[in-house]
């Protein structure tokens, strides 16, 4: 991952932990100069310190539910508990039970309870809700550009909720959710069950809505067959969605990523190649200069020489 | 014990060496937040307690109330 994409990450990391505190990220901005990693390895011993910190409390509300019929939990849920104390207890009803309430709820209330769980504590049961329910709240969270908590939920969802929560999205959101996937190594796997077409879709995204930061870091978690096939589809744009990819790149100086593209298909490196020789030679210096930082040069194919100007 | 140490004693391995990088205020305005944090889910706990009564049933009250204490 570059150097840029990482402090991108970083700030997503910051506002997971923001909306666990009850700030707002800005608050915390001091945390940027740590690495992802540090921000969320903070995240959990926060989550673990909320958690244990009144969990006698939440304990003995849950156990007091077992005296309430499905409807009444739900009920007082809704209206006394709020998303926050409903996130804190959901873990500790019994399974079956807190199934049976989260079907009683409103997708909307769920997606704001969403916000405030942990799903590690909470895993068994997200595993459990129905496949429909978690398209409903997938577009509910979409609704409210809540990328940051559909990326913590996707390694706790079931196969067929996965596929329902995918086709909730549309390609612009699927990207930014990507961009923020709590574990990456999934994001192999995710691709894998997406209809080809989408794939070619999600760059038509990418270059529609400028989100080639967060196109350019999928690219890099991808197999290298997957690369292929985004890498054919960006192809297949026109002039313009190249030059912006040629300055995202040049912007945030995400050269690891070019190398991919360097190293999968001449065709596309012959493109950015064109584009970054016609660059005034200031920048052309600038870009060799965090190329050469990226430890990436000598590798770069075609792009080499548009760069040295050689 | 300094502002690090003290973090990391209340988190534990969730405290990274890396924030040692943060200077004291920095350090201090973070465990102040989380304090915050504390005391709002404690009051939202204690709140949610009262109004979820409301709802319930007033024969289940008495036994609901001698579990949560």
């Amino acid at each position: 991952m570059s150097r840029a994409a990482e402090q991108v990450q970083t700030r997503a990391e910051i506002l997971k932990l923001a909306r666990l505190l009850g700030r707002e990220a800005d608050e915390l901005s001091y945390l940027e100069v740590l690495t992802p990693a540090d921000v969320r390895r903070l995240r959990d011993g926060v989550t673990e310190s909320l958690y244990d910190a009144h969990d006698g409390s939440l304990r003995k509300l849950a156990a007091a539910s077992r005296l309430l019929p499905s409807s009444l939990i739900a009920t007082i849920a809704e209206r006394a508990f709020g998303p926050l104390l409903s996130a804190r207890v959901a873990g500790l009803l019994d399974l079956d039970r807190a199934v049976e309430v989260s079907g009683r709820l409103a997708p909307a209330f769920l997606a704001e309870v969403a916000g405030e769980l942990d799903p590690r504590r909470a895993s068994e049961l997200i595993a459990s809700i129905p496949p429909r329910l978690i398209g409903q709240i997938t577009r509910e969270l979409a609704l409210r550009d809540d990328y940051v908590t559909m990326g913590r939920f996707v390694g706790h969802l079931s196969d067929g909720a996965i596929i329902a929560a995918l086709s909730a999205l549309d390609d612009a959101a699927l990207l930014r959710v990507a961009f923020v996937l709590e574990d990456k190594q999934q994001l192999r796997t995710l691709v894998a069950t997406l209809p080809r077409a989408r794939v070619r879709g999600i760059i038509a995204a990418a270059a529609a809505e400028e989100l080639w930061v967060e196109a350019l870091d999928l690219l890099h978690h991808l197999a290298p067959a997957q690369r292929r096939d985004m890498i054919k589809a960006t192809l297949a744009l026109d002039d313009a969605a190249l030059e912006a990819i040629v300055q995202t790149v040049l912007d945030h100086a995400l050269w690891p990523e070019v190398l991919l593209i360097a190293e999968h298909d001449g065709a596309l490196q012959d493109r950015l190649a064109e584009r970054l020789a016609s660059l005034p030679v200031r920048r052309r210096r600038a870009a060799l200069r965090d190329a050469r930082d990226a430890g990436v040069l000598g590798r770069l194919g075609a792009i080499e020489p548009a760069l040295t100007g050689a | 014990m300094g502002e690090f140490e003290a973090l990391r004693a209340r988190l534990g391995d969730g405290a990274p060496d890396a924030l040692s990088q943060l200077s004291d205020a920095e350090l201090r305005h973070f465990a102040a937040t989380l304090d915050d944090a504390r005391h709002r889910q404690a009051r939202a706990i204690a709140e949610a307690g009262d109004r979820a009564l409301h709802h319930i049933p007033r024969l289940l009250r008495g036994p609901i109330r001698r579990i949560v204490g």
